[in-house]
Formats: C-alpha cells, sequence, structure tokens
C-alpha cells in the first residue's frame, strides 16, 4: 500500500514531466487506435454494402479461362445468352429471374469531356438498371433511364460534378461512345463508399458495354418464400450445369469482400507499422524519462532504502509510476483514436471515398488493444530504469551527487554494440553482393535490424565523438555559450544518445526510402534515355486497355512517323523440354517494336521475331528450357488456337522494361486469336518525323481529347510522371513517419525540460555571475540542436548505407543507378537543427525564467 | 538603532567614492496583509571600499537577504542601493546581469562550480560569459596566491571542498571585480580548509584591496573581516571593528541571551 501511495505521490508531483511521455504513449496509442477503428468502420460500410447489394442468388458468366476477373482482355466483360435466363427460371424454387449486364471497364465523361471517374481508384460501374438496384437504391429526383438516351446517375456523382437532370453524359467502353441525358438520379440506402455508377435500359447496357442485345453478365435469382439461398444455389446449379459460376448472397458479399480485403489489410498493415515505428521511438522517451526521475531522485531512494525499504519495493514504486502513465496515456489514446479515425474518414472523402461516421465501428478489442499495447510497452520501457533504481544503495542518502557511471558496463556495452553494427554491416555487405534477390533481401532485413540496434546500443559512445566534432564546427563559433552547451550534451553520453537515437529512426527511414525512391526515378529515366527509341507513350492511368477507336485516332494524327500498338496476353506453353507452363505472359506487338525498345539480344535479331508465326524469349528463360535459335514452341493462346513459333530472337534478361518479356506479334496474335476475343493495345507508341515532335504533340493530345482515360506523354512528361508518382508515394510515407519523428521531438524536449530541472543551481549560479537570460536560453538552444543533429547524422548516415544496400540488392531487378538525393538529404539535416530549435523552444524560456534566488539556494 | 549606521563618508583616490556599495532605508518584504514578513526593515548600511566586512546574525534575521539585495540578486520592496555611484535598484534582468557580470564576483557555500568546466575555465567563466580577455598576468597572480597553479585541468569532482572553494575565490578575483559577495563561503569546510580559504580572502583585501562582503555565522570566519554587521529580525542592531573570534563569540552570546528574556 506504501509503495502504491508513494508511486502516486510521485506521479502526481511530477506530472509536468511525465506529460510528455503521456503524449509519446497517447499518440502511439491513438495511431494504432485509429487504425483499427477506421479499418473497421471500412468494413463494415463494404460488408453493408455487399450484403445489400447481393441477390439471393446470382449466376455469373464465366471467361474462357476464369480468374476470377469480370472483364477480359478484349475489354468487354464476358456474358452470357439471354436463354440462361428462362433456364434459370425453369429450376426448383426460383421466384424469379433477371439478366443484367455490367462492365467496370468503362470510362464516363461529362459534356466537356471530363473524366467523371472517381479519383480515389474507387470503381466506375455502367449497368442495366434491374429490380436488385431498385430495392437498395432510392431515386431522388426524375426517373429511371427507359430508353437509349437516358441515363441514371448515383447522387454521390452527381453531387461531386454538380450533375442536374437533362445533362449529358458520355459512356465510353471497348465497343464505343454512346450519349445519353440524366433521367434520374439514385441514392443508396447504404453508405457507399466512392464508386460512380451509371444506370441504363437494359438494351442499352447490351448495346454499349457488350455491343449486342440478347446476352446477359448476371443473372439475379430470387427465392420461392421457404427456399433457402444454398437450396436455390443447388437447384440452379442443376439446372445449368459447371458452365456458369453460381452464388449465394452470402458467397457474392464473401467474395467482393475479400476484394477489398486485400487492399484494406495492406493499409491496416502499414499504418499499424507506422505506429510500430512510433511505439519504438516512444520507448526511448520512457526510458530517458525515468533514468532521470530516479537520477534525480537517487538521494530520495537512497532514504527510503536507508529506512528499510527493499530493492524490490523501491523497483516496484517505479513501475507502479509506470504503469499509471500507461494508463493514463493509453485511455487518453484509445479516446484520441477514435477522433484519429473520424479525422482519417474525414481526410477520405476529400480525396473522393464516403464513409458514414454512422458506420462508425469500435470493436471491443480496439481498446483493449490499445490498453494493453500502451501500458505493456510502457512499463516493459519503465524497467531498466527501474532496476537502476532497485540498485541506489542506502549509502546514496548520504553521498551529495548521483551513483557514479559504471566503467565496466560501458565496456560492455560497446562491445555488444561494435559487435552488432558489425553483424550488421556484414549482413549489409552480403545483401549487396547477394545475387539472388531473396536471398539478398533477407541479408538486408537482417542488416537493417542489427545495425539499427547497433547504433542505439553504441549511440552513448559515438555521442561523444560525433558532438565534439559538432561542436567544434557550429558551437565554437558561439564562444563559451557554444563551449558549456556542447560540455553538457556530452554530460550524459547515455542520455545524448537515447534522445538521438529516437530521432535517428525516424530519419534513417526516411533517408533510406528517398535513396530508393529517387535511384528509382534515376534508373529509370536512364533506362528511357538507353533503351526508348519513341517519342510518345499512349496509356491508360487507371489500366484500362485502350480501344481501337483511340488508336484510329492516334493512327489518324499528322506528322508522326510511326505507331506501334502493344498489347499482353497470356497463353500455355509447351517448351523444348516437353513442359508445360500454363497462363504464361506472351507480349504481341508491331514490328515497330523493336525500334521504339532497343531490347539487347544474345542471339538472333529481334526484328526476326516479329516475323509471322516466330517469337522471341528472354536468356534467363531459355536457359530454364533448353531454348535456343530456331527450337519451336508450342504455344495455346487464351481464348484462342493453338501455335507453334519459332524462337529467332533471344533477348538479354538484364533489362528493366520489359523484363522477361516473351514476343510475338500482333499479327501472329490475331491469326490464332478471334477477333472478337482479341486483347485490346495496353500502350500506344508514336513516333513523329523528324523536327516535327513539338506539333505531333499538340495534335495527339487534341487527338485524345475525347478519350480522357487515355493520357499521352512524351519522354520529359513521362519521366516526370513517373518522379511526380514516386515522390507521392514517398510524400504520403513521410508523413505517416512524421508520427515517429513528432514522438522523438517529444523526446528531446523531455530530455532538456528534465535537464534543465536538474541543472538548476548550475542555472542558478551561471545567471549570478554574469550569464545573461539570453545566453542562456541561446546555450539550451544549442544543446537542442546539436542533440537532434547528432541524431540526424547517425540517421542519415545509416538510412543511407541502408538505401545504398537495398540499390545493389535491386540492381538486381533493374534499379542500376544509385541516386543519393542530396537536397532531400541536406533538408532533412538542416531541417533536424530547426527542430532542435524548435524543442529548445519551452525549456529555453523556463530556464529563463527561472529565479536566480531559488536556483542558488541552499537546501 | 541609529546608532549602528555609519556616516557615509565621500573620497578616497581615483574619483571613487570610498564607499563601494551603500543601501539607504531599504525594505525587503514578503507576502501581504496578515502574512507579511519583513525580512529587512529599513536597513542603512555603508561598504567600504578596500576592506572585508562580515554580516552576521542567527536564522532568519536577514542577512542573506541583505547580502543578495546588495549583490542584485533579489529586488527591494523599498529603498535604495548603490554600486559606487550606481543605483541598483530599480535595474532591469539585462542590465542587472551585466552589472554581476562585470563588477561583482560571488562565493557561494557549495555547488559554486559548474562540474563540465575544469578549474580554469570555472575561473575565466564570467570573463568568457562577458567574451572579455582575462588579464594574464593578473590571472597567474590570482591562481597562485590561491595555490591552484597545478590543478587547474581539474574537473570540480576531481579537485577537494576546499580546493574547490579556492577555485571559487580565484574565479572571484580574476575579473577584478568591485566588490565580491561571500554566502557563508567556509560553511561546508572543515576547519583548517576553512581557514586557508579565509586566509586567501584577507590577503587579497590586504594585498590586492580587494573589497569582500561576507555572511556567516562562524566567529571565527567573522573574525577574518575588518568589521562585522550584526543584523536580527531584519535590521543592523550592531557592529564591531577589529573583531576577534572571542569578542564576537561573546557578542553573539549576549545577542542570544537578550533574545531569550525579551
Amino acid at each position: 500500500m506504501t509503495v502504491l501511495r508513494t508511486s502516486m505521490r510521485n506521479f502526481f508531483a511530477h506530472k509536468g514531466r511525465m506529460a510528455l511521455s503521456a503524449v509519446a504513449v497517447l499518440l502511439s496509442v491513438a495511431f494504432v487506435c485509429g487504425t483499427l477503428v477506421f479499418t473497421d468502420t471500412m468494413n463494415t460500410t463494404f460488408d453493408k454494402l455487399f450484403a445489400a447489394t447481393s441477390s439471393d442468388v446470382t449466376v455469373s458468366a464465366r471467361s474462357a479461362s476464369d480468374t476470377g476477373e469480370t472483364t477480359s482482355d478484349n475489354g468487354r466483360p464476358p456474358v452470357m445468352p439471354a436463354s440462361v435466363v428462362t433456364r434459370v427460371r425453369a429450376a426448383q424454387g426460383v421466384k424469379a429471374a433477371e439478366g443484367t449486364v455490367f462492365s467496370t471497364t468503362v470510362t464516363v465523361v461529362d459534356a466537356e469531356k471530363d473524366s467523371l471517374s472517381p479519383s480515389s481508384g474507387a470503381p466506375t460501374i455502367v449497368g442495366s438498371w434491374n429490380s436488385n438496384d431498385a430495392r437498395t437504391m432510392k431515386i431522388t429526383s426524375g426517373t429511371a433511364p427507359r430508353n437509349a438516351g437516358q441515363i441514371m446517375v448515383d447522387a454521390d456523382t452527381a453531387d461531386k460534378h454538380h450533375l442536374t437532370l437533362g445533362d449529358e453524359i458520355g459512356v465510353i467502353s471497348a465497343v464505343g461512345t454512346h450519349t445519353a441525358k440524366i433521367s434520374g438520379i439514385a441514392d443508396f440506402t447504404v453508405t457507399n463508399p466512392g464508386a460512380a455508377i451509371f444506370y441504363l435500359d437494359t438494351r442499352t447496357a447490351q448495346r454499349t458495354l457488350v455491343g449486342r442485345t440478347g446476352v446477359f453478365t448476371n443473372v439475379n435469382v430470387t427465392a420461392a418464400p421457404g427456399v433457402t439461398d444454398p437450396q436455390l444455389k443447388k437447384n440452379v446449379t442443376a439446372e445449368l450445369g459447371a458452365a456458369y459460376k453460381v452464388q449465394t448472397a452470402k458467397e457474392t458479399a464473401d467474395a467482393n469482400q475479400k476484394d477489398v480485403e486485400g487492399f484494406m489489410n495492406v493499409m491496416r498493415y502499414a499504418m499499424l507499422g507506422f505506429a510500430g515505428i512510433a511505439f519504438l521511438v516512444g520507448i526511448f522517451l520512457i526510458i530517458n524519462t525515468f533514468s532521470m526521475l530516479v537520477a534525480q531522485r537517487t538521494r530520495e531512494i537512497g532514504l527510503m532504502r536507508a529506512i528499510g525499504s527493499s530493492r524490490r519495493q523501491v523497483n516496484r514504486s517505479v513501475l507502479v509510476e509506470a504503469l499509471l502513465l500507461g494508463v493514463v496515456g493509453s485511455v487518453l489514446g484509445v479516446g484520441a483514436g477514435v477522433g484519429i479515425a473520424v479525422g482519417l474518414m474525414k481526410l477520405m472523402g476529400q480525396m473522393g471515398m464516403h464513409l458514414s461516421t454512422g458506420d462508425l465501428t469500435v470493436a471491443w478489442t480496439t481498446p483493449v488493444i490499445g490498453l494493453v499495447l500502451g501500458v505493456v510497452v510502457t512499463v516493459l520501457a519503465a524497467y531498466l530504469p527501474a532496476r537502476r533504481a532497485g540498485k541506489v544503495s542506502p549509502m546514496a542518502a548520504l553521498r551529495d551527487a548521483g551513483a557514479p557511471a559504471d566503467a565496466r558496463a560501458g565496456l560492455v556495452r560497446a562491445l555488444i554494440g561494435l559487435l552488432l553494427t558489425a553483424g550488421g554491416g556484414y549482413g549489409l555487405y552480403l545483401a549487396s553482393t547477394a545475387d539472388k534477390a531473396k536471398e539478398g533481401s533477407l541479408w538486408l532485413g537482417l542488416g537493417i535490424v542489427l545495425s539499427l540496434i547497433g547504433f542505439v546500443v553504441i549511440g552513448p559512445l559515438l555521442a561523444g565523438g560525433v558532438v565534439r566534432v559538432l561542436g567544434a564546427v557550429l558551437l565554437r563559433m558561439f564562444g563559451p555559450v557554444g563551449r558549456m552547451a556542447e560540455r553538457n550534451a556530452l554530460r550524459n553520453p547515455r542520455r545524448t544518445g537515447a534522445t538521438g537515437a529516437a530521432l535517428m529512426i525516424g530519419l534513417a527511414l526516411v533517408a533510406c526510402l528517398s535513396v530508393v525512391g529517387s535511384s528509382m526515378v534515376a534508373s529509370a529515366s536512364d533506362q528511357l534515355d538507353k533503351t526508348v527509341g519513341t517519342d510518345f507513350i499512349i496509356q491508360s492511368d487507371s489500366g484500362q486497355r485502350i480501344t481501337p477507336q483511340a488508336v484510329a485516332a492516334v493512327k489518324d494524327v499528322p506528322g508522326l512517323a510511326r505507331v506501334t500498338e502493344y498489347r499482353d496476353t497470356t497463353a500455355d506453353y509447351i517448351t523444348p523440354d516437353g513442359k508445360t507452363l500454363k497462363d504464361t505472359d506472351i507480349t504481341a506487338a508491331d514490328p515497330t517494336y523493336a525500334t521504339d525498345l532497343r531490347t539487347k539480344t544474345v542471339a538472333g535479331d529481334l526484328k526476326d521475331a516479329y516475323r509471322p508465326d516466330s517469337m522471341s524469349v528472354h536468356e534467363k528463360f531459355a536457359k530454364a528450357h533448353g531454348i535456343h535459335l530456331g527450337s519451336k514452341i508450342t504455344v495455346r493462346f487464351r481464348d484462342g488456337g493453338t501455335a507453334h513459333l519459332t524462337v529467332r530472337a533471344i533477348t538479354s534478361s538484364d533489362v528493366v522494361i520489359d523484363q522477361g518479356a516473351k514476343y510475338i506479334s500482333i499479327a501472329t496474335l490475331a491469326k490464332y486469336v478471334p477477333a472478337d476475343k482479341m486483347p485490346l493495345d495496353q500502350l500506344v507508341f508514336a513516333t513523329a518525323k523528324d523536327g516535327q515532335q513539338d506539333a505531333a504533340y499538340t495534335s495527339l493530345k487534341s487527338a485524345l481529347h475525347d478519350y480522357p482515360q487515355y493520357t499521352v506523354r512524351d519522354q520529359t512528361d513521362y519521366k516526370q510522371a513517373l518522379k511526380d508518382q514516386i515522390g507521392q508515394l514517398l510524400n504520403l510515407i513521410y508523413g505517416l513517419l512524421a508520427l515517429a519523428i513528432i514522438v522523438a521531438v517529444l523526446g528531446v524536449v523531455n530530455t532538456l525540460a528534465l535537464s534543465v530541472v536538474e541543472r538548476t543551481r548550475e542555472i542558478g549560479l551561471m545567471r549570478a555571475i554574469g550569464l545573461s537570460r539570453r545566453q542562456l536560453r541561446r546555450m539550451i538552444r544549442m544543446e537542442s540542436v546539436v542533440i537532434a543533429l547528432f541524431g540526424a547524422l547517425l540517421g542519415l548516415g545509416l538510412g543511407m548505407g541502408w538505401g545504398a544496400t537495398a540499390q545493389k540488392l535491386l540492381a538486381l531487378q533493374g534499379l542500376k543507378v544509385l541516386e543519393i538525393p542530396w537536397p532531400t538529404i541536406i533538408g532533412v539535416f538542416v531541417g533536424s537543427a530547426f527542430v532542435g530549435l524548435f524543442a529548445a523552444l519551452v525549456p529555453a524560456f523556463r530556464a529563463g525564467r527561472m529565479n536566480v534566488l531559488n536556483a542558488i539556494a541552499t537546501d | 538603532m541609529t546608532s549602528a549606521v555609519t556616516i557615509p563618508r565621500h573620497g578616497g583616490t581615483g574619483g571613487r567614492t570610498a564607499v563601494a556599495a551603500r543601501a539607504r532605508q531599504v525594505v525587503k518584504a514578503y507576502g501581504s496583509g496578515e502574512t507579511r514578513v519583513v525580512a529587512l526593515d529599513h536597513v542603512d548600511v555603508d561598504i567600504a571600499r578596500g576592506q572585508f566586512t562580515a554580516i552576521m546574525g542567527p536564522s532568519g534575521s536577514g542577512k542573506s537577504t541583505l547580502m543578495h539585495c546588495l549583490a542584485g540578486l533579489d529586488t527591494v520592496t523599498s529603498g535604495q542601493i548603490h554600486l559606487d555611484e550606481t543605483e541598483i535598484t530599480g535595474l532591469k534582468d539585462k542590465k542587472l546581469t551585466k552589472l554581476r557580470r562585470d563588477r561583482i564576483g560571488f562565493i557561494f557555500q557549495a555547488f559554486n562550480l559548474l562540474p563540465t568546466l575544469n578549474a580554469l575555465e570555472n575561473i575565466t567563466l564570467p570573463m568568457d560569459i562577458a567574451g572579455r580577455r582575462p588579464d594574464k598576468e593578473w590571472l597567474d597572480r590570482v591562481v597562485t596566491t590561491v595555490g591552484l597553479a597545478d590543478r587547474l585541468k581539474h574537473r570540480p569532482t576531481q579537485l577537494s571542498g576546499g580546493q574547490q572553494q579556492r577555485v571559487a575565490v580565484a574565479r572571484a578575483l580574476a575579473a577584478r571585480p568591485e566588490i565580491i559577495f561571500g554566502d557563508e563561503p567556509t560553511g561546508n569546510l572543515d576547519s583548517r580548509a576553512g581557514a586557508e580559504v579565509l586566509g586567501f580572502l584577507r590577503r587579497s583585501v590586504d594585498e590586492l584591496g580587494q573589497t569582500i562582503v561576507m555572511v556567516t555565522h562562524d566567529p571565527v570566519a567573522a573574525s577574518y573581516a575588518d568589521r562585522v554587521l550584526y543584523l536580527a529580525d531584519g535590521r543592523i542592531v550592531d557592529e564591531m571593528f577589529k573583531p576577534t573570534a572571542d569578542s564576537v563569540l561573546d557578542r553573539m552570546k549576549d545577542f542570544d541571551a537578550r533574545g531569550r528574556t525579551s
């Protein structure tokens, strides 16, 4: 009881000093809980949506080789004849069956040809208006579409793009463009997270999406009263056989949920990963806080021991304080987590993803996980300082200063740290020389973990050297104040080390990712320059294939020397070694592709691969399957016939673009695949006649204006787009790492604040003998800057090492060029100095305000 | 107790007054209303230049407060304090800090030195802070006087208590302040080390012409001074010139007895 009381008193007596640690726990717990609540809410939203939109049993058409996709390479959804509907109706227990058509490989534009597709990556769906949809949607204005000139749009999309009844809408599918006027607006009765949905009448939908009437993509089956969904499924399957996919409402919902789940799990674990990093950084803060509190309380603890407290009691009293801190931080964190989740939902709303706070889901596990995590981490972090407190001898009550540093512990620490760092370095070395990616990444992971821990362990030892160097470079110009700042930073290397290490972790990750990111951009640009011999690249940024109409529009552009089409499909191979390779990629392109992309060959001329019934394979593939020039490969095309192709070129495997591609000409593909199953182009390359590049670029852009789903880029823009894309991703990651960096900055603030308290008398003395407030504040600011720069230097160095190793390893995957983004690195380093200044604001202010007399008063 | 007040004398060498510091009607009170505590009650005092002055008195007599006010460490409730010709009452923190740095030296009872600096750095700290170069010759003389020449590179933790206080004395002397204030400078030392430090203070007055004010409750320490001021209940109640340990002790006993009977 006494232990608890002492702990409580200590905790509340030092609540100011505990506050920052509590904030660190709070932030980490809040981020974990926020992530959980947010993803749970998303799950609930999708659950409700899928449950509401699934009919009792759904029959859907399969494509020839069903990979679970709802679309095939030719840009049209797989369909079934109308007779299937009649057959389903004949099955037992069917109350009603309705054929529907829908497609997600469409682009919908407004009258200005601006895309109405969601920017969030959610699908655009165009379908036939049917009774199942009528069940889950409410027409809020106008009417459902009744003829070819009418279209209905969902309310969220209408809202976002300010669409009203009578506005013109264009639906662009593989078939062509269909224009209609808005006849109605319908609103979901559940939350629609963000898909843009358009409805046509059944006939128009068939014509627009498939190109002919009398076919459906799905049949929605309603059960007669008393018939369960599984029973109904059985009956329908009995009637139709295995030719079609038959799913109950639950199966449909589950399947849909599974699709979404993959994405959400990635998001969930990525965010939890960043929360984990924040926790890791928070641990340093907590360790530092308790170490300092224990150090400041040495005499007090000594007294407790002298009057008979056992080691264990002292130890426990510190842990109980940590427990209190953990509980307070975690409870507040769980609350803040819900706030973060709501904030994330609002943020997603800005980006076009609608989530309703009505669906806010706080699973009972969320607060439990938050609390347990927060409390356990806090108590574990406080364990070392608590043990140190237990070791305080009763004599400490009589001594003036704290216990002297244990020199042997320092030596052991140095040894362990050096061993770990050396091990990490060796791991990184192995990773950089590995010739197998899988093995290399294992070494890389190990190297990163070991070198990080190693740096953390020897941090206090490095602090001495690094701070002295920083001091010599930066602080000396500030005279004695700078010298004292340096000495203060050096005074307790363990503390400086731990504080800097917290910052080091976040910045190491920033440096590593920025090196990898800019190496990616540099490598890709380098490859583009070296190998790409075409001027313009046309592609869809949403992964749609390019319609023949759009290709025709490109070909009509004046000033072009050549246009190359490029498409991918899959085929089953039978190689000379007798092996059958299922569903293996094959690339079909125009012969000019050999000029557009200068791929090195190790045997033969790539141009020959585009001759009829010819192909090329890449070196590794050739080696693996005993292929050489003139070998015959049997290729059974997906949705097509079987060909015997002669290998006329073997390309180098050491390429970046189109790595592992096996080329045939489009003419060869067309010979074996029927026209209506022919895959569409993924990419189209256009090359201008000499000197007409600029004009051609402008003409291409205007030719594609009617097809907003496609973008044409010249090489410069392409590189920029690549850079932007990677930059965006990096920024997102930096944003998430900011959490860890904020916690680290709190750590610097905390260390300074506690140091100032610890040095009250010194500060008083200096003030008494004439140190001005301004000089005092400057001294504390400089100490802070040095600690921050120490962390930054270690972190950036470590991170650049990791990044360079990762690049060496990824060179196997084409990351050939190592580019250190010096502006970013230097920016982060200089930024850290400002972080240090910022962290010192409050502690310096408080030190300046300290009463000189109180500070020097003898006790 | 006007009898205890010395008449201010003017004159001296180089245009300087013979009074290094003076307090006029200084009142220092804490709190207000019923809880008002008066630490200094209309104190008038002159500190003679080139003399060693000791301030004595029982605990709570206001002796430390008086020193703090004279040294510009604390503010007064009313009254005036002059350091030489400068009125320090009413000065802003910035000016006060500069004044302490350039014109005053301090020796505290304990914790006089910065643990991160070595002895020499501690000695030159006030000048370093001011951005002034120490006068090499003078510094050498001070260091030799306090007998620290072979200990200059040592950190405070490597020095004994007596040595630490000698460093503090050296620091106070090195900047050649107009006046040095000591707050029980020997309070934490054994009698031998204490005698050593007091000896240096005495010598610095005799040989270097330094002005020193020292707060103490040790009659032996006070006996090193030229003049002893007695404080009780925030007022100066007596003074004694050329004190000896015995005479101081007798006087103290006297006060004690009076205090008990009154």
